[in-house]
């Protein structure tokens, strides 16, 4: 059953030789530089109270989990308390793909059959698959603890470090053991990474509700389980031991169905999907639809959830601007106004940027279709370019609305009323014809200069530093003024005008047309 | 009446010319072979055909109607499929025939659906990232047979088959010829295009170097593969 354990171990080495040394490496580094940043961020005892009093907050730990050591703090506890479970949720994100790519992906490919026809065992694959993993896990909890006691921050104990970097190994490996199990039960790729990421988020959402209302929740979510060793106070070693066997129950039953299942089958099998296309697939506009479908439902969420996790602060506002030297910069180059109105003018002119990202890669989905060779079978209908080109355009001017909405909606519903809807949807929709602008350039470029689509993420890129570092770093006005989000007025601090809204739209109509006439004359090709 | 009539037809991508100056015509109710290796020109020819491509000089006509600029109208009456198969992912193969023929401006029609899947025993619940070449191909030779096209633009569309489907094929071309429509079939297997070809044309280097029906060329007593050889200088 497990014959050749060793040469099937050293196959997955090779195969990892580039993707785990980079997880490994970005996962310790960050790990270690954050640590090493603590001394500058909080140098005295005064500011590490006032960290430690701001992270004291629901919206906080519902984001970072519950505060230990307020009676001592020192800079390695604040550094656990923010950091941890955000190593916590990369560490297991790593397991999924890891355990998941040398088991179903394999299967699925048809890749694993031709081993198993080899004189390999039945369970040589998930074996080496998981022992791979786990040493994976052993080296980066070894090296972040190493990294965390050379740094010897203000607070650091080798005990703490070893916690720290323990936890994070211990909850790789249990989350390396649910992507088998899972692996085991599901037959195909998709659904194994789905099931990894929804135990994920699920561990997360429970862990924030445990830890804001204090019960037991938390401890079942392996998460919130993993932020109670207390790292540089208490040190408890309990949780890193249960979570390490919760792993090795979850091991044991993905092994055990692995001996009984046959080859290419999971537990369950693979469910049927639709063998007609439904009314609203049945054209341009819907097979458009359907195709940017998943990509913009994403992104919604994480619009709203970026937005309240902004909202969730308005609250803490004053002493946020006060603690934080570069929000109170922006606050004041943002002009006049309360401090809330400004923080809504501050947060739209950096959001707003980023609700272009959809809006424009929805129109260069249209390109990329093209360059994976999927557009000639669809042309070779009796489908007009014109309408293809369009059924992509329109919805990314939709999503642009959609995006902006999604953000403010999230802003004011976590906010407990302190910020107002109306001004915040007025200020959110001041930004429709610069998203506009940026769907109108990728139309261009797609029906135009179909090999240089990736100018579109250069102009947004650009827009961003211009925008959020000019303020802070003083850049001459013109750097600004080449960007359609230098124009927007930023509501509710600036007066509302019309003109640069009206003409910004008329740029990004022009640019739509002359990409659309375009792409009426060009070839489809590859 | 010919059904497409390709007229000095070129096509250059920068310096490169894929078709310098084709001709070649075909006619109502026949099944025309075109015959070239890899690189020669067929798809670019038939892709300039479909409008898909630009031709940079020379026409090329689909039931006397220029194929590019009366692209949208034509291709109601037209199937196509390509050689390479290229289907999304997340989509089964029932919902990409479905659209595929719904975007001809037609609902299709569910009984010879029904036949065509039986026929080319096709699960159309997979998704297509489940399916085989093979299973791609089908769903692409399903959704050109299963709607009501007048002429079937084919290119080198048996490529993945298994010898079962590839008879299975065989047997749709000779009853869509019986029901008097125009196959134009672009191929590299000799046997399949002599077993249903009425008239053969070859490509090399992006022209036409010979044309001729079926009877002529057995009159001359060669097969299909030497003449094919011959005009590759491979005898």
């Amino acid at each position: 059953m497990f014959a050749n354990f060793g040469k099937y171990f050293a196959f997955i080495c090779r195969r990892e030789r580039l993707s785990s040394p980079i997880w490994l490496l970005s996962i310790v580094c960050f790990a270690v530089l954050c640590a090493s940043a603590y001394p500058g961020l909080l140098p005295d005892k005064a500011s590490l109270i006032g960290a430690m009093t701001m992270m004291n907050t629901p919206a906080m730990i519902a984001m970072m989990g519950n505060v230990y050591g307020l009676g001592a703090p020192t800079q390695a506890i604040a550094m656990a308390q923010e950091c941890l479970v955000w190593f916590l949720l990369a560490i297991a994100i790593m397991n999924v793909f890891l355990v998941n790519r040398h088991t179903r992906v394999d299967e699925e490919l048809g890749r694993q059959e031709m081993l198993i026809a080899l004189p390999v065992g039945r369970m040589t694959g998930s074996v080496s698959a998981l022992a791979f993993a786990s040493a994976l896990n052993v080296l980066i909890a070894a090296f972040i603890s190493v990294g965390l006691i050379a740094f010897d921050i203000d607070g650091t104990t080798v005990s703490g470090a070893f916690a720290y970097g323990g936890v994070i190994g211990a909850t790789g490996f249990l989350f390396a053991a649910l992507t088998l199990l899972a692996a085991q039960v599901l037959s195909t790729s998709r659904g194994v990474a789905g099931i990894g990421m929804a135990a994920l988020g699920l561990s997360y959402i429970l862990r924030a509700s445990g830890d804001v209302s204090d019960n037991a929740l938390s401890l079942i979510s392996p998460i919130g389980l993993g932020l109670k060793i207390e790292a540089f106070y208490s040190d408890d070693p309990l949780p890193i031991a249960i979570i390490l066997a919760e792993g090795i129950v979850l091991a044991v039953g993905a092994l055990a169905l692995n001996a009984v299942r046959d080859h290419g089958t999971g537990i369950i099998a693979a469910r049927r999907g639709k063998s007609r296309a439904s009314r609203f697939l049945r054209s341009p506009f819907g097979l458009a639809r359907r195709l940017v479908r998943n990509t913009a439902v994403c992104w919604t969420v994480a619009l709203f959830v970026i937005g309240c996790m902004y909202g969730s602060v308005a609250s803490d506002i004053e002493d946020f601007a006060a603690d934080n030297e570069m929000v109170s910069q922006f606050l004041e180059a943002a002009g006049g106004g309360t401090m809330t109105e400004q923080y809504i003018a501050m947060l739209f002119s950096v959001m707003g940027i980023l609700c272009a990202v959809p809006c424009a890669s929805s129109v260069l989905r249209l390109r990329s279709e093209e360059s994976r060779g999927r557009l000639e079978q669809v042309f070779a209908r009796s489908v007009k370019r014109s309408s293809m080109f369009f059924g992509f355009v329109v919805i990314s001017f939709a999503e642009g609305f959609v995006m902006l909405f999604a953000t403010a909606a999230g802003m004011v519903s976590a906010s407990g009323g302190l910020i107002e809807f109306g001004v915040t949807l007025q200020s959110a929709f001041a930004y429709l014809p610069a998203l506009w602008a940026m769907t109108g350039c990728a139309a261009l470029l797609v029906g135009a200069l179909p090999k240089l689509t990736a100018l579109v993420w250069a102009m947004i890129g650009y827009s961003f530093v211009a925008i959020y570092l000019g303020l802070l770093l003083d850049f001459p006005a013109w750097t600004m003024q080449i960007t359609p989000f230098g124009h927007i007025p930023q509501l509710p601090v600036d007066e509302f005008s019309f003109a640069p809204l009206v003409a910004i739209s008329a740029i990004a109509a022009t640019l739509t047309a002359v990409g659309a006439w375009r792409y009426g004359k060009r070839d489809i090709a590859q | 009446m010919a059904m497409i009539e390709i007229d000095g037809l070129t096509k250059k991508f920068g310096k490169f010319s894929a078709l310098n100056g084709v001709n070649m015509s075909v006619n109502q109710g026949e099944v025309h072979a075109f015959l070239g290796p890899n690189g020669a020109g067929k798809s670019t020819a038939i892709r300039c055909l479909l409008g898909i491509l630009r031709a940079t000089s020379g026409r090329a006509l689909m039931f006397g109607q220029d194929a590019w600029r009366h692209a949208v109208e034509l291709h109601k009456r037209v199937a196509f499929v390509p050689g390479d198969v290229n289907l999304w992912d997340n989509f089964t193969g029932g919902e990409v025939i479905d659209l595929f023929l719904s975007l001809n401006g037609r609902e299709p029609d569910a009984t010879r659906l029904k036949t065509y899947l039986e026929r080319f025993e096709l699960d159309p619940t997979k998704k297509c990232r489940a399916y085989s070449k093979g299973n791609r191909q089908k769903v692409a030779l399903v959704a050109a047979f299963a709607g009501d096209a007048e002429l079937f633009i084919l290119d080198e569309p048996t490529s993945g088959l298994d010898p079962l489907m590839e008879k299975v094929f065989q047997d749709s071309i000779v009853e869509l010829k019986s029901q008097g429509k125009t196959v134009l079939l672009s191929s590299h297997i000799m046997s399949e295009a002599e077993k249903l070809a009425d008239r053969v044309s070859i490509i090399k280097d992006g022209k036409i170097v010979t044309s001729g029906s079926m009877s002529e060329i057995s009159a001359r007593g060669s097969s299909l593969e030497e003449l094919f050889l011959s005009e590759y200088g491979r005898v």
